[in-house]
């Protein structure tokens, strides 16, 4: 299976202290891969260094782009196997290759209905002018008919397209999870990145997390790149994990080769919640 | 037959564009009532004046409603405007269009030079920015006589429009026109896809990158819009107005148009109107026909600082939300989260 | 030589700046709030500072006295009855409120002081120190003198008391802070006193070369602003820096560039160095939290 995304020796640090030690990885395409590790090991780092909020001391994120998405934005791709390295590009320019993420602390509108926060997701693929947007010119009107009805689809595909019409702010924090969720698919992504989806969920909304990811990939053929502490949801739907501790790599392998693996064990020790 | 039509109307006022047209009609009886001295030519200006800083202030609402920024620049980007189109108009003798229009571009372009160098770092190096391209338009004004005639005050004329010779009265229909544009305008720019951007941006920023959203390119939007507004009021003002002297254009003015914003009501289209009413007309008309309290000098200072310190700690939603809060006690609701419900909760919360 | 004559000046300018831009760091390391009513506060103790003085008759010294218990007085009341009840808001709206403050002060002024402008004498009012070619009044000197002990006074408390330690812990993470048992609440108090007597100081020090009207200290409070932004934000000692180097290039660029547009220059050359060293010339380049 060919890859989406390649790390390769990803480094890091802060104020002296490495928070993240020639990191090398990759996912396949439609892969779903967890990246675990104790608190502070650096996984959210290592998010935020793949998606260029952070920019890395060293090291390169090789990221597979469709030949015709880099045509469609007239780029060329970096290297002979059609990849392009993130690493120095725009914050805002990376989800134009197919790369979209969530955040810890969900990060949504308030202030928006839930069908307008998922269409933030569809920012980028907007066609017409400010000009004609201003104006309300034909295009940008049926532009944002389309995108408003993909936004549906999103929403309904997550369950929570009823509610589309009311305000962000006030849903509970199930709800706004799934948004956030939503808004990833506008992008027709080809990789999703997901930082903690489990965290503030209860036990049943965490099961159908599981169905939902897994859902997810089905429908939309993307690779999902997720950080989780809850070590059930990890074991139970990635197809491969790398396991890091404060920012080196420490294993690799299927679900079950990690839960064998001695170093992993190691780290974890003190650590009696997630093992 | 007759119920369809009701439908038909009933439906026609929830849109905000025919909302908007119904406003400009109303407003446009003003100039009647005056020309048949039912109301004071007076109370007209003062009204005409409210509608000036009304579409000022809807520019700064796109700035600091929408885009979480602070400008400091209005009233010098206003004053500017108005040298601009008495310049052009008196100077040049290019008329009324090309006096609007240079009144339109030249400090729009100037404020996207400001944005460019201040957005990059830190938002609020925008507010010091454009304290400072304040200041040094104050001092333009005061110093560089043959653009502005110095303190001495720079006047001009009616414009003349398609032939027509204006007066007070026509120039008050002018900027009822004016207005009802840029409301239609500002409607279409909040309520799509840029004004999504905009809530992103906001709300947050990290996400708004990650969702594709190039920060500084939307935040220089808003500030060139705001500028653009800004332009526009000042060259609406000196055509009403017929002057322009330096001090008017300080920084009280600025002050007095971010008042407008947070007491009508952060992201609101008719709570900035309101806004401008409260913040313009209320000491001009009533403050200062009171007895004793309407000599105090200072006094529509402290009316609008006051204003300002209590609504952002007590109603964060301005006017805009107490009239949310009142219709929702008024109109029987499902129980269900509505809308207007979650409005309020955030509100309050 | 020559260029020693304006240098001292400057050096006179730059400790009013500096004072005015300790405010305000003081205030934004604290209660992260863009302190734009720094110069108006000032400008209203430094009011009543003339008004006891030219009232009453009583000895300048007195009337500073009043004039920092009106100034810490101010600072209790702002941080008291508004700042700390505005938790919840966001930071532009803090940023708001204290451009709201700015008219409140600028409309109490003339109300409680009336309206003619005041005059307030120099502590000093005549005599000089020959400096080779250059002259300084006895008075200039005591400025820039008040303007280093102060600032210099500020850091040893900053860096060597127990309410120095409190408030750089406070400036550094406000909850953190509180966890550890600082009582930030009284610290951001302290540092809203402060800032009001910094102003009154700069206020009584700028007064004499002009007359005492509301707007009297705005170049100073647009000055101060630059000065943090030339110093940068993240230290207390930067804008300092800052305030000295904007009053020595003010001075010279009027007097060899444009005796009117000195200042509007300036400005404008610090916007651009802000497009090469975006945090100021001390400040660190800092990291979102994602």
């Amino acid at each position: 299976m060919s890859e989406v995304l390649r790390v390769e020796n990803l480094s890091i640090s802060f104020g002296g202290l490495a928070a993240v030690d020639d990191l090398s990885f990759s996912v396949s395409d439609q892969e779903i891969f967890g990246l675990i590790g104790p608190n502070g090991a650096g996984k959210t780092t290592v998010f935020n260094c793949i998606t260029q909020f952070y920019k890395p001391d060293k090291g390169s994120v090789w990221f597979t782009v469709d030949p015709e998405r880099l045509a469609a934005r007239r780029q060329k791709a970096d290297n002979a196997e059609g990849q392009i390295n993130l690493v120095g590009r725009p914050v805002h320019s990376i989800i134009n290759y197919g790369l979209v993420r969530t955040f810890q602390n969900v990060e949504i509108i308030g202030e928006l209905s839930l069908v307008d926060n998922v269409l933030i997701g569809g920012h980028v693929d907007f066609r017409a002018s400010m000009l004609s947007q201003m104006l309300r010119l034909p295009r940008a009107r049926a532009e944002e008919k389309a995108y408003r009805e993909k936004a549906m689809e999103a929403l309904d595909f997550l369950g929570i397209g009823h509610l589309a019409d009311q305000l962000a702010g006030g849903q509970p924090y199930g709800v706004r999870k799934r948004l956030e969720m939503a808004r990833t698919l506008m992008a027709e992504p080809k990789l999703i990145i997901l930082d903690e989806p489990a965290a503030g969920l209860n036990e049943s909304e965490t099961d159908g997390l599981a169905e939902t990811i897994r859902e997810i990939r089905r429908r939309y053929e993307c690779a999902i790149l997720l950080v989780e502490h809850d070590m059930g949801l990890v074991m139970s739907v990635c197809d491969r994990i790398c396991a890091i501790s404060f920012g080196k790599f420490l294993a690799m392998g299927t679900p079950a080769e990690i839960q064998q693996d001695p170093l992993v064990h190691e780290a974890y020790l003190g650590e009696r919640d997630d093992v | 037959m007759t119920s369809t039509w009701s439908a038909a109307a009933r439906r026609a006022l929830k849109n905000s564009h025919v909302q908007f047209l119904i406003l400009g009609a109303a407003l446009l009886l003003l100039p009647v009532l005056s020309a048949n001295g039912i109301i004071k030519t007076s109370t007209l200006s003062t009204l005409g004046f409210v509608l000036i800083y009304a579409i000022v202030a809807m520019g700064l609402n796109l700035l600091l409603g929408y885009s979480g920024l602070i400008s400091l620049g209005t009233a010098g980007f206003m004053g500017l405007g108005a040298y601009i189109a008495a310049y052009v108009q008196d100077n040049l003798r290019l008329g009324f269009w090309v006096a609007l229009l240079a009144a339109l571009v030249i400090p729009t372009i100037i404020g996207i030079l400001v944005g460019v160098v201040s957005l990059r770092v830190r938002s609020i190096y925008l507010a010091i920015a454009t304290l400072c391209i304040s200041e040094i338009l104050l001092k333009t004004f005061e110093q560089a006589e043959w653009f502005t005639r110095g303190t001495a005050g720079k006047q001009s004329t009616f414009p003349v429009i398609f032939g027509i010779h204006t007066d007070r009265r026509f120039m008050f229909s002018v900027i009822v026109i004016a207005l009802v544009l840029i409301m239609m305008l500002t409607h279409n720019i909040v309520h799509g896809h840029l004004g999504r951007a905009l809530h992103a941006m906001r709300s947050s920023e990290v996400a708004a990158q990650a969702m594709g959203v190039n920060v500084l390119k939307y935040k220089l939007f808003a500030f060139a819009m705001a500028t653009l507004y800004a332009g526009l009021g000042g060259a609406l003002y000196l055509f009403f107005l017929r002057s322009s002297y330096p001090s008017s254009w300080n920084l009280f003015l600025s002050l007095n148009v971010i008042a407008m914003v947070v007491v009508g009501g952060l992201r609101s289209i008719f709570g900035t109107l309101a806004g401008a009413f409260v913040i313009f007309a209320v000491p001009e008309l009533v403050l200062k026909e009171l007895p004793v309290v309407g000599d105090i000098p200072g006094l529509p200072y402290i009316f609008s600082g006051i204003l300002i310190v209590v609504v952002i700690m007590f109603f964060p939603q301005g006017l805009k939300g107490l009239a949310d809060r009142v219709r929702h006690a008024l109109t029987p609701r499902p129980p269900s989260v509505t809308k207007d419900a979650a409005v309020v909760q955030e509100a309050t919360r | 030589m020559e260029l020693l004559q304006p240098l001292l000046r400057s050096l006179e300018t730059g400790s009013v700046y500096a004072l005015a831009a300790l405010g305000i760091i003081l205030v934004w390391r604290t209660s992260l709030v863009m302190h734009f009513a720094q110069g108006s506060m000032g400008m209203f103790s430094g009011t009543a500072v003339a008004f006891v003085l030219n009232r009453t008759g009583a000895p300048l010294w007195l009337s500073v006295l009043f004039g920092a218990l009106v100034a810490v007085l101010l600072g209790f009341a702002v941080d008291f009855a508004v700042i700390r009840r505005l938790k919840r808001a966001t930071a532009v709206g803090k940023e708001i409120v204290t451009l709201g403050l700015i008219m409140v002060f600028l409309g109490l002024a003339p109300i409680l002081f009336g309206t003619d402008p005041m005059l307030l004498p120099k502590a000093i009012p005549t005599g000089d120190v020959s400096l080779g070619v250059a002259n300084l009044s006895y008075n200039a000197l005591l400025n820039i003198m008040v303007g280093i002990v102060v600032a210099a006074g500020l850091f040893v408390v900053l860096q060597k008391t127990k309410v120095g330690l409190a408030i750089r812990a406070t400036a550094s993470n406000e909850s953190t802070a509180r966890l550890m048992g600082i009582p930030t609440k009284t610290v951001t108090l302290l540092a809203w006193a402060m800032a009001g007597v910094l102003g009154m100081l700069a206020a009584v020090m700028i007064a004499p070369t002009t007359t005492v009207t509301p707007t009297f200290m705005n170049t100073v409070q647009v000055s101060a602003l630059f000065a943090c932004v030339l110093g940068g934000f993240q230290t207390f000692y930067g804008p300092v820096l800052g305030a000295y180097l904007i009053a020595v290039a003010s001075n010279f660029l009027k007097l060899y560039g444009s005796s009117v547009w000195g200042d509007q220059i300036l400005y404008l050359l610090i916007l651009v160095f802000l497009l090469v060293r975006p945090n100021g010339l001390v400040g660190k380049t800092y990291l979102k939290k994602v």
